[in-house]
């Protein structure tokens, strides 16, 4: 079946995550779609399930205009999608989890020979001879976990798959596994839609690659005549923003980080200097995250040890790095960022419920004064945070950290999700606190936003530091040549 | 929301008043049927209070009943079977019922049992406990240990008097101490307020232990009252707390509700339990009714999220 989405926009709120896109899909083709984050994938993938309305545009099926209602609908019209996120059920069988809707016996009872020959039989047209109908779920390993899901998927036969960055939990010997039985669906007709940070894959697999910015749509590319520059340059180009990029960085090293070692990252030793701001790069899964949150003690530590000002310190838990002068702004603003159902004042004074008192009364006045220095917009500070912006709130929780007076502030991804003028106003005050002596160690995906900003950068890839960078010195390229191999 | 369940409630307590004066204008509003109806509310409200605190923070205890009546028990039997001073007693009591709140609090969050299972094993380990202790029950205790709960003071028995200053000093503690407020943020995002610098199992444990804390002192204030330590005092005593504590706004998935709203939730529910007996309705019917309410008020509530 052949698949165009024509001139298809969708904002949510301020930010428009799909501008005027148009895209082909062939019947038979691995077709990969690439972007950095925010760049509109995954507002596209759930345009084509059904789970969101787009706000203009057509989505066309065999030249047949259609409107896809729902999830049940997609599947109805012969478009499934495979999640990054798992959804199996550990306790069941895999035939249980490839077919929810099991077929029965009289009193409803499930015809378990009939469930097992049908698992069977789809299992062997994909070629996957790696467990057996009657498999519990719990005993698999992810990969093959992957490949039931990609099943269960195919059991509805659909005309149209879409593989949301399939091998993010793969091995190597497993990706190709799982490429097999791509290649098998290829020569049944089948369309798939693949997406993936990973550009070898892409050109493993991939027949066309289309690659969308900001939301925009960019180029489209035969793999078979593209190298993975081409891909990456229509990924990032983007016109530099006006920020001040004076480099405040002092000599001085304010933050160390020694052998450190601990979930998710191995070895990692670099140094933070007074009023520098240090890029962390890499894909995502590439353990910044993850040794963020071991530096601020909210992750215990394996082995390594991080210094402030020379000194050993013992960051066990985020208050001790809170009065040792370490703030994090972790990246999931909603889920680990933010008491929604509480006021702008809560919010900002939420690191500091120490000592004995608690006055709303100065909690209020502190609070006003951040709204004013850091312009966030909202009718008062007892306005609760549900009711903001993404990027007010991300100011509000910039002002929540910022008031504890941390010598060292690290960022995670601190604009993601926001829109394009708040972008601008956060790179303007995370360059203005380096001039006010402050240091910052800044994740970021975005490219564009690490090279801005950052004073040097250091790249992760898999758990360990590649490389750190000197801005002047360093490209794009550089970078995720270091970060993706 | 909140300001709007203290308001709300408020308002549907003084209807209820209001209807009850003028049809039973002799029997509902004289100042014995309201301090009765304190009275019977005084232990809940202690209870309350406690129960409003862990879901704030967004758990509960089901075992709250039973520290009650072993609380009554310990301090009983130490009086009455080995003599011991009724300080001692009440000492004795009140350590006690922190021991098991410890317990709770610590299997919960150290060894990271489930709530309700780990209160729920609790409520059935602790009432066996009390059973032991009491038997079918002991009498006869020293005069100073009845005195703490029959005393009248302005015409209002004991009990009254300590719901109020309880009520009172916690509504203080948790406008006013950053400690208290603490519970606000945990029960509304606990991995951001863990990433806040709370220290979010230790915060758990002590909510526990305060409970544990507030359940004793109800459990020697209704034995002392009685006159009599019973292995059956506190029996559902949970469900009507939980019960009061919703009522007054709070949320089971927490950071919401007011320590006021407690109060209100339990007197909403002995009101109503006292026009059922001055209206002659069978004393069956009570938990019916009560049940209705909570599934009308959270019923409703849903309604209109929903509709938001």
């Amino acid at each position: 079946m052949k698949l165009s989405l024509k001139n298809i926009s969708k904002s949510f709120e301020v930010v428009k995550a799909l501008q005027d896109v148009s895209l082909e899909f062939h019947e038979g083709e691995v077709h990969a779609i690439c972007g950095e984050n925010g760049a509109g994938k995954s507002t596209l993938m759930n345009i084509l399930t059904g789970n969101i309305q787009p706000d203009a545009g057509d989505i066309l099926l065999d030249n047949q205009k259609v409107i896809i209602q729902n999830n049940q609908h997609a599947r109805s019209l012969g478009i499934n999608i495979v999640y990054q996120e798992r959804s199996l059920t550990d306790g069941l069988s895999v035939a249980e989890n490839i077919f929810p809707l099991p077929p029965t016996k009289s009193f409803g009872r499930i015809n378990f020979v009939q469930l097992n020959q049908q698992t069977k039989a789809l299992l062997q047209q994909l070629e996957i001879s790696e467990f057996l109908p009657e498999t519990m779920v719990a005993t698999l390993s992810p990969a093959q976990k992957a490949l039931v899901e990609i099943a269960k998927a195919l059991a509805t036969n659909p005309a149209i798959l879409l593989l949301d960055e399939p091998t993010a939990s793969l091995t190597e010997k497993e990706t190709a596994i799982l490429f097999s039985v791509i290649r098998t669906l290829k020569q049944r007709g089948v369309t798939v839609l693949y997406i993936s940070h990973r550009m070898a894959e892409i050109k493993m697999i991939g027949d066309r690659v289309s690659v969308l910015k900001d939301g925009k749509y960019q180029d489209t590319l035969l793999t078979a005549n593209c190298t993975t520059e081409d891909i990456i340059r229509l990924m990032v180009g983007r016109d530099l923003q006006q920020v001040e990029v004076t480099n405040h960085a002092t000599e001085e090293v304010v933050l160390s980080v020694k052998d450190l070692c601990g979930k998710g990252f191995t070895d990692i030793s670099f140094d933070l200097k007074n009023g520098e701001i240090l890029g962390l790069g890499g894909l995502v899964g590439a353990g910044r995250t993850e040794l963020a949150m071991a530096i601020f003690g909210a992750t215990p530590i394996d082995s390594g040890a991080i210094l402030k000002n020379g000194q050993r310190i013992n960051n066990k838990h985020p208050k001790q790095s809170i009065a040792n002068g370490i703030a994090y702004l972790p990246e999931e603003r909603k889920t680990l960022g933010v008491f929604l159902q509480k006021s702008i004042a809560e919010n900002i004074v939420s690191a500091q419920l120490y000592g004995n008192g608690y006055s709303v009364k100065t909690n209020n006045q502190k609070a006003r004064e951040y709204s004013k220095t850091l312009n966030i917009r909202s009718a008062s500070v007892q306005q609760l945070m549900c009711k903001l912006s993404g990027g007010n709130q991300q100011k509000v929780v910039l002002a929540k950290w910022l008031n504890t007076q941390p010598d060292v502030l690290i960022v995670d991804e601190p604009t993601h999700g926001i829109d394009v003028g708040a972008k601008l106003e956060i790179y303007k005050i995370l360059k203005q606190l380096t001039a006010t002596g402050k240091s910052i160690l800044l994740i970021s995906s975005e490219m564009q936003e690490l090279l801005l900003l950052s004073d040097r950068i250091a790249v992760m890839r898999e758990g360990k530091l590649k490389g750190i960078l000197n801005k002047i010195e360093t490209s794009e390229n550089e970078i995720i040549k270091l970060a993706a191999q | 929301m909140i300001k709007d369940r203290i308001v709300t409630l408020s308002a549907t307590i003084l209807l209820l008043c209001i209807v009850m004066s003028v049809l039973y204008p002799s029997q509902f509003p004289t100042v014995e049927n309201f301090s009765q109806i304190m009275l019977n509310l005084s232990i809940d409200t202690i209870v309350a209070v406690g129960m409003m605190l862990l879901m704030i923070s967004g758990v509960f205890d089901l075992s709250v009943g039973s520290i009650v009546a072993f609380s009554g028990g310990l301090a009983g039997y130490l009086m009455y079977y080995h003599d011991v001073n009724f300080l001692l007693a009440i000492a004795a009591a009140i350590s006690g019922s922190l021991l098991i709140g410890f317990m709770n609090g610590f299997l919960i969050t150290k060894i990271g049992i489930n709530p309700m299972i780990q209160t729920l094993a609790m409520m059935g380990v602790v009432r066996g406990l009390a059973l032991m202790l009491s038997g079918s029950g002991i009498q006869n205790f020293p005069y100073e240990y009845n005195y703490i709960g029959q005393v009248k003071l302005l015409g209002l028995q004991s009990p009254i008097w300590y719901m109020i200053a309880i009520v009172l000093i916690f509504s203080y503690l948790f406008k006013n101490i950053a400690f208290f407020r603490r519970y606000y943020f945990i029960g509304s995002n606990e991995k951001a307020a863990h990433l806040s610098g709370i220290e979010v199992e230790k915060m758990k444990l002590w909510a526990f232990v305060i409970v544990a804390l507030l359940a004793g002192i109800a459990g020697i204030l209704l034995s002392s009252r009685l006159g009599a330590a019973l292995s059956t005092s506190g029996k559902g005593l949970e469900l009507r707390v939980i019960t009061a504590v919703i009522l007054g706004g709070a949320s089971l998935s927490g950071g919401q509700g007011k320590i006021v709203g407690a109060f209100l939730g339990a007197a909403f529910m002995g009101i109503v339990g006292n026009i059922l007996i001055l209206t002659r309705v069978s004393g069956y019917w009570q938990e019916i009714i009560l049940g209705v309410i909570l599934i009308l008020a959270v019923g409703i509530d849903q309604l209109i999220q929903k509709k938001k």
